[in-house]
Order: C-alpha cells, then sequence, then structure tokens
C-alpha cells in the first residue's frame, strides 16, 4: 500500500465485501516506523468482517499481511466502539457500501470519537455525504446522541438504513450561487468563550457571505472544542471543519478555517477535496455519475486505483474545466 | 492471544493535576489503552481501596478511549508502598493467586506507575517468573495530549542480556570473592562456586560443605559469611568451631552455653557459639565428629531455632545460618549409627564438594599468585618467583608426583616458605627444589597425612600391620592414585608416567590390576 494505506485498506475491505472478491494484501505499511496493520485499521477490518462473515488470515496487530474473504451480508443490530485512536466514521464508511447494497435494515450504533482532525467529523457525514446518498435513492439517516472528541472519545451516533435500494446516478458539474453559510462553535467542557471568540472571528473572515450563526455548548467525555462550516449552493452542502487545540487561539482556528473555505469558493468547483474522494465508491456501485472538483488529493488517486483492481474501467479521472471524475455504472 | 497488562493505579502520575485538563496530561495506565499499535484487552488495575475514586474516574477514561478494555480492580492493602517487605509480599500474593493463562494470554507488567519499591518489586516477580510476562514500560510524549510511546521489554531475550551482562559482571565479583579472588580456570570449580553463591544468596537454608582436610572448606565458610554481610543479608557474627575439639564434657556446654551453676565450675553463666552466631552464622567443621547428644540439641536447633543451655529449663532462641563441613562420608556414619540420619537429612538439603587441590591443576598458576599477593598484603614486601622456578614449581605441582594431601595447607605452606627463603624477596630455582623435595618427603613419610588413613580405608587393620614399611608406602600411594583416578587406565597413566614416555606399547592398567590383586583389591573398590 501506498500513501494513505488505512484508506486504500478500508476501500478495499468494503469493496470486497459488495463485490464478494476476496483479496489479500502485501507488506501492509512495510516502510513505516510502526508497520504492520495499526489498531484503527484493525478495527475496521473486524467491523466489516462482522458485517459481512468474512474468514480472514493475518487479522493481528502488526501483521504485514492480510487475506479477507467475504461472506454474505447480514443486516441487523450492529454495535461498534471505536478506541479513540481510530474514528467511528472511517468505520462507519468503510461497513456502510455493503449494508446500503444488500437488501435488509439495520441499526448500527457508533460509539468512540466522531471529530477527529485525522478523519472525516461527523457532521461532513451528516450534512453533505449523506443528503447526497439520500438524493441517489439510498434510505439511510445519522443522528448524533454525543460528539466524542480527541483524545477523550465518548461519542456516539446511530445509523439507521435500509439497504437494497435501488442508486440512481448524480450528477455535480456546477456549484451554482452560495445560498447560505452556516457557522457554527461548539465547545465541551472549555470556557464557552473560546466558541463565541471563533464565531466572531468567522463571522467576520465571511463578511461578505449569507451567514447564519449558531453558537452552543455541548455535552461531551471530554473536552473539545470545532468550528464548522457549512456552504450550500444548488446542489449540495459542503462542510468545513476546524479543530481547537491548545496552544492555538480561538481567531486562529477560525482563520484557517475560513481560509479553507475561501479556497473552496475560489475554486469554482462543486465538489471539494474530501467530498471527491468519498464519492467515488457510492458512485461505482451505485448508478455511476460525474463531478467537477478541485485538484484530486493522493488519497483520491489511489482510491480510483483500488476501484479499478475491483470495478476495472469504471472511473475515469479527466483535467477539463479544472478536474473531472466520470464514473461508470 | 490476549493482551493483558498488571499495572499499579499511580496515585501521582495517574492522577489529575488541581487546575488543567486530565487529557492534555499524561497518565501512563490510561495511556497503556490508546495505543496505535498495542490493544490492550484486559487491564489488572492494582490499587488501594483508598484511592477508589481515581480508580475509578481512570477506569471510565480507559473505557472511553479504548473500548477493548476490560478494566478490573485489584484492591491491595499496603500500609506503606515504600516498605519494601510489605510491597513484595502483596505483589507476590496477587501474583499466586491470579489465575495465568500463558497458553491464551500475554502479559505485560506496566512498571512505570507505582513507587519505586513497586517497580523493583515487579521487576523481581516478572524476573523470577512469578508472573509470566514481559515488562512494559511507557513515557511521555513528545506533544502533549499525543500518546507517549512504550516499550516492551522482555526478561528472557536479548535486549535484557546487555543488563544481564551487567548483572553477570556483578555476579563474577561476588563469585570471585567468595573464591577469595582467585581467578579460577576449573570449570567445574567455577560451576560449584556459582551455585554456592546462588543458594547463598538465596537461601538461609543449611549447606554442607564436602571435602578433603584443606580443600578450603572453612575458607568459603567465611567468604559466605562475609558475602552475605556485604548484602546486607545477615548482621550477625561468623562462629566457626572445629567439632574435633569440643568432643566430651564440655561439648554441649560450649555450643549451647550454660546456666551459672549448671555443674561443677560453671562460675558464671555462659552464651555457647550458637547464641553467639545469632544473626549470623555458624560454621561447624568436623561436624561428623560431634556427640549423639549434641547432635540431638543442635537438630532442635537448627529446626525451631531454639534449644536448652546445659542446667536451663528455659529454652533460648538464635537466628543462624548453619554452615557444615566434612571430610567423612557422613552417609557412612548414619549407617555405623554414629550420626543421626535426621540431621543429615537437616544439614544437606545443599551438599557441596569441594574438589582437592590436584583435580584443579588449572587453578596451580593463580593460586600461586594469589598467594604471592597474601604475602605481599601480610608481610609488607613484594616476592617473585624466577621464571625458571616458577616453571619448575608448576611443572611440579600439577604433575601426578605432586599428591597435595594436604590440598590448599600445603599449597600455601609451600609458598610461604619459599617466600621466607627468597632472598631480595625473589623466589630461585635452588629455593624452589628444595621446596619440592620437602613437599615429596612430606607426602611420602607414611603415617603423615593421608598414609595411614588411606591404607585403613581399604585394607583390613591386620592386613596394613602385616605390611612392610616397603609395600605400605608403595600401596598407599597406588591407592592414593587410584581413589581419585577415573579409571583404571587412568590410574595407570599416572602411576606409569614417566616409563611411558620411553614406551611404544602400553598396559598399564593390567599392570595396576595385577598389583591390587596381590592385595585383594579389585578396580570396583576404589568405585563408591
Amino acid at each position: 500500500m501506498g500513501e494513505g494505506g488505512g484508506q486504500v485498506l478500508r476501500s478495499s475491505l468494503a469493496l470486497s465485501a459488495v463485490t464478494g472478491t476476496p483479496f489479500r494484501v502485501e507488506s501492509i505499511r512495510a516502510r513505516r516506523s510502526r508497520p504492520g496493520l495499526l489498531r484503527q485499521h484493525l478495527t475496521a477490518v473486524r467491523a466489516i468482517a462482522e458485517v459481512c462473515g468474512a474468514r480472514m488470515h493475518g487479522d493481528a496487530l502488526g501483521s504485514r499481511e492480510l487475506t479477507f474473504e467475504p461472506g454474505e451480508v447480514q443486516h441487523g443490530d450492529y454495535h461498534f466502539a471505536v478506541g479513540t485512536a481510530g474514528s467511528t466514521t472511517l468505520v462507519f464508511q468503510t461497513v456502510l457500501p455493503p449494508l446500503l447494497l444488500a437488501a435488509g435494515r439495520s441499526r448500527i450504533v457508533f460509539e468512540g470519537g466522531t471529530h477527529n482532525p485525522m478523519a472525516p467529523p461527523f457532521d461532513f457525514i451528516a450534512r453533505t455525504f449523506l443528503p447526497l446518498l439520500q438524493r441517489m435513492g439510498a434510505s439511510v439517516t445519522a443522528e448524533l446522541k454525543r460528539p466524542g472528541f480527541y483524545p477523550a472519545g465518548g461519542g456516539r451516533f446511530v445509523v439507521d438504513l435500509t439497504g437494497g435500494q435501488p442508486l440512481s446516478g448524480l450528477s455535480l458539474l456546477e456549484r451554482g450561487d452560495v445560498e447560505q453559510v452556516g457557522i457554527e462553535a461548539r465547545v465541551s467542557q472549555i470556557r464557552e468563550h473560546v466558541a463565541t471568540r471563533e464565531m466572531k472571528a468567522l463571522a467576520g473572515a465571511l463578511a461578505d457571505l449569507p451567514i447564519e450563526a449558531d453558537t452552543a455548548v455541548v455535552e461531551s467525555a471530554g473536552p473539545g472544542n470545532v468550528a464548522v462550516v457549512t456552504v450550500r449552493t444548488p446542489q449540495l452542502t459542503e462542510t468545513f471543519t476546524g479543530f481547537g487545540e491548545r496552544g492555538v487561539k480561538a481567531e486562529k482556528v477560525a482563520h484557517r478555517l475560513a481560509g479553507e473555505v475561501r479556497k473552496y469558493l475560489a475554486a469554482d468547483a462543486p465538489v471539494g477535496e474530501h467530498l471527491a474522494d468519498q464519492l467515488l465508491i457510492p458512485l461505482a456501485l451505485g448508478g455511476g455519475g460525474e463531478y467537477r472538483t478541485v485538484e484530486p488529493s493522493l488519497h483520491t488517486r489511489t482510491n480510483i486505483e483500488v476501484i479499478e483492481a475491483f470495478l476495472p474501467d469504471r472511473v475515469k479521472l479527466a483535467e477539463r474545466d479544472g478536474f473531472r471524475v466520470e464514473v461508470r455504472a | 492471544m490476549k493482551t493483558v497488562v498488571i499495572g499499579m493505579l499511580g496515585i501521582t502520575l495517574d492522577a489529575m493535576k488541581k487546575r488543567g485538563d486530565r487529557w492534555q496530561q499524561w497518565r501512563p495506565t490510561v495511556d497503556v489503552c490508546r495505543q496505535e499499535d498495542l490493544v490492550v484487552d484486559r487491564f489488572e488495575l492494582i490499587f488501594q481501596p483508598r484511592f477508589k475514586t481515581l480508580a475509578g474516574q481512570i477506569t471510565r477514561d480507559i473505557e472511553s478511549v479504548s473500548p477493548e478494555t476490560d478494566v478490573r480492580a485489584q484492591h491491595v492493602e499496603l500500609e506503606d508502598p515504600w516498605d519494601f517487605e510489605e510491597v513484595y509480599g502483596a505483589l507476590h500474593d496477587f501474583a499466586s493467586n491470579y489465575n495465568f493463562k500463558p497458553e491464551r494470554e500475554q502479559y505485560l507488567v506496566h512498571i512505570t506507575t507505582g513507587t519505586h519499591v513497586a517497580q523493583i518489586c515487579q521487576f523481581l516477580l516478572t524476573e523470577s517468573r512469578h508472573i509470566p510476562g514481559r515488562l512494559l514500560q511507557t513515557s511521555p510524549p513528545k506533544k502533549k495530549g499525543r500518546p507517549g510511546s512504550y516499550s516492551i521489554i522482555d526478561l528472557d531475550l536479548s535486549k535484557y542480556d546487555r543488563i544481564a551482562s551487567r548483572f553477570r559482571l556483578e555476579q563474577r565479583e561476588s563469585r570471585d570473592f567468595l573464591k577469595s579472588g582467585i581467578a579460577t580456570r576449573n570449570a567445574a570449580f567455577n560451576k560449584l562456586i556459582e551455585r554456592i553463591e546462588q543458594v547463598a544468596i538465596a537461601s538461609k537454608a543449611p549447606l554442607l560443605l564436602m571435602g578433603p582436610t584443606g580443600a578450603g572448606k572453612s575458607q568459603l565458610a567465611r567468604r559466605i559469611f562475609e558475602l552475605k554481610t556485604l548484602r546486607k543479608q545477615i548482621s550477625g557474627r561468623f562462629v566457626e568451631v572445629n567439632c574435633a575439639t569440643i568432643r566430651g564434657d564440655g561439648a554441649m556446654s560450649a555450643l549451647f552455653g550454660h546456666k551459672k551453676g549448671a555443674f561443677t565450675g560453671a562460675a558464671g553463666p555462659r552464651d555457647g557459639l550458637l547464641r553467639e552466631a545469632n544473626g549470623g552464622i555458624l560454621f561447624l567443621d568436623e561436624i561428623g565428629e560431634l556427640g549423639l547428644e549434641e547432635q540431638a540439641m543442635l537438630l532442635r536447633a537448627v529446626e525451631e531455632g531454639r534449644f536448652l543451655p546445659v542446667g536451663s529449663d528455659r529454652e533460648v532462641e538464635s537466628d543462624f545460618q548453619l554452615l557444615s563441613g566434612t571430610n567423612r562420608d557422613l552417609h557412612e556414619a548414619v549407617a555405623k549409627g554414629t550420626f543421626r540420619d535426621d540431621l543429615l537429612a537437616r544439614i544437606n538439603l545443599w551438599t557441596f564438594q569441594l574438589p582437592a587441590l590436584r583435580d584443579r591443576t588449572e587453578d596451580m598458576e593463580p593460586n600461586l599468585d594469589y598467594e604471592l599477593a597474601r604475602w605481599t598484603e601480610t608481610q609488607g614486601e613484594r616476592v617473585t618467583f624466577s621464571k625458571e622456578a616458577r616453571k619448575l614449581f608448576l611443572d611440579f605441582a600439577v604433575s601426578p608426583a605432586a599428591v597435595w594431601a594436604g590440598n590448599f595447607r600445603d599449597f600455601s605452606a609451600a609458598l610461604q616458605r619459599m617466600a621466607t627463603l627468597a632472598e631480595g624477596g625473589r623466589i630461585t630455582v635452588p629455593i624452589a627444589r628444595e621446596e619440592l623435595e620437602r613437599l615429596r618427603a612430606s607426602w611420602q613419610r607414611p603415617g603423615t597425612a593421608g598414609g595411614e588413613e588411606i591404607l585403613a580405608r581399604f585394607l583390613d587393620e591386620s592386613v596394613v600391620a602385616s605390611l612392610d614399611l616397603f609395600d605400605r608406602v608403595q600401596l598407599a600411594e597406588v591407592l592414593r592414585v587410584c581413589s581419585t583416578a577415573k579409571s583404571l587406565s587412568d590410574a595407570g597413566r599416572t602411576l606409569f608416567a614417566e616409563s611411558r614416555k620411553r614406551r611404544t606399547t602400553t598396559n598399564d592398567a593390567d599392570r595396576v590390576r595385577k598389583y591390587l590383586a596381590r592385595f585383594d583389591l579389585a578396580w570396583s573398590d576404589f568405585q563408591r
């Protein structure tokens, strides 16, 4: 596995479970200081193995090789508790495709970190990713019961879904006008003025946009702070998240986040960097589609390669009008 | 394979600072459970019940960051967590009562938390395999709030070798200590000393040192005492007595003491040697010479640490370690009824057979240097050998002709005589040659050490009495060689060493066999 070893593994697991194709990876994270499977990888491996009754070899910490033979996808009640070293949203993304494609109803409870700088935050899943899946015809909802911030974790969200609905195609080529920009800041076990200052700085930095603001003190197991900006356009809502950090001023967190939003708006493509990555698998497994995006990350490029391995000739990345991804059904 | 961590709750490190965010703080116990490449399936959290609030907090936090981990509370009562004995006892109890399943679970002993005393105890219990696991050490992160790092130390494996080799060096020092600083080159003797050291340090049980006169039993006993004193294992005295010198009426009183007026002449009370050895070591040399009555009392003293002084109706106590020495076969003495078998069973839990000097030919040279150094130390003047004299003496010392009947006593005496005669501190060839003659003469005179004794061992008194002096001298020497030889051929090689050099064919074993047959002796008589 090259760059983004964890991402390659999770994509392979999801695609394998959906397509029923066994796979084997070798020299996992071979050149890292701590080679082999890490805990967060193993969590995803075990979770999806449970969902699709897989047989495995090498599913152990530090293992350099993994063989995965998927079985039948089983719907039902699942409960995945993930340590903070991993992230619940990454496990969610791994188990979602097989459950969404096979017929049946499931309720999945995820416990652990929901807002981790190294993974898609829950807000991105709930406001950006899932609405697009719903538009494709998927019946899936996610509800945050309690946020879990790094490092204490202790968050919880519940996903309800009915799998087996036919998925239509999706076309996201034009962004259109910005209809609304939601800004909000949340704190847990941290003084509220941190959120107030973030909001003030965000409002100032994005003053020319139609802003709707919201500050909240939330309940969580440990201290945490996030600032979230959602940009609603006719086609979709993009979500950007900034993480408060000890020793980093609230204003700095806000300005960094505002910078990201500005960069997205300046690029004119509707699909942001992370969403471009996340859409690939649903589109490849569903009715295909196309979208315009910003310059694809290395993650996205490797993800395309992984999909190619399971579903050849589906994804095409073209450089036309910026970047354009075409996915054949 | 499940991973189980056994760790003490760190009442300082795991505790929250008064101000600030506990998640920014490095708390080793929580940190162990949030490692990227380590999943703890179970955490045995050892703590005193009075810290249950902190333990509860830590448990909840672990469950939050690591839902895979099942935290189990292990209560221990400690009055003083800095008290070595108490902590060791508590942890030892924990380990003994814990149902280890090493075939299904791997154990990591987290030593970062707890007092230093607790750390040491955990180390000891792991090293001694009371806890069949590896040590787990954690250290703080480079960046606050992130997981710190950890390392696993397998005391059985190579990484530990470096520590172990340092430890071995220290051990070697104490071993050399036992050998009085003599670097022995004899592998068997080395091993023996190693084992004695191990036992002496680990145990308070009686030790029996067997070996011929002069083999160094008494010196070794004294060195064991000094070693244990140095290691602060004992604080009492070294009391040495040769049982052959206290036979008869005074023996009881000498050993066990008496009350004032216990018998005629007992003008004042006497503590006795056993009492004097309280907290220390009692060395009873030639224990086979002890009378049966004394043996009975000694047995009680060894078994129960108490005994009755002569004329007293109140028992007294003495806590000593018993070292015994003998050059007799005590089993034989038991068979003859002169030694109690229950006492023998009690004192020979550890029996060490010290080799005779002639069985340690490799050690002649280091001993020679040692004796010279000792001379310099005691006499304040340096004595050296001329090269030729040294070679002459050493060649003789390791030759079959050198019987070393008195073992180190003979060797030491020879060196002292030569050093005394060395004019200008130089031992020359004439001095050495003169000494060799003296040694030969002393060993060849029947009746001196070994002569009569060895004849009596193999032949009836009446047979010995009927022998001419001529035969007696020769036979004694042959018997001596045979009794130490490994085989008949070996004996032949020693006895005919000179003439062998000039012969092309040899059948010395046969010659020895025939010679022995003249006295109705066979090789089987020399095998115990």
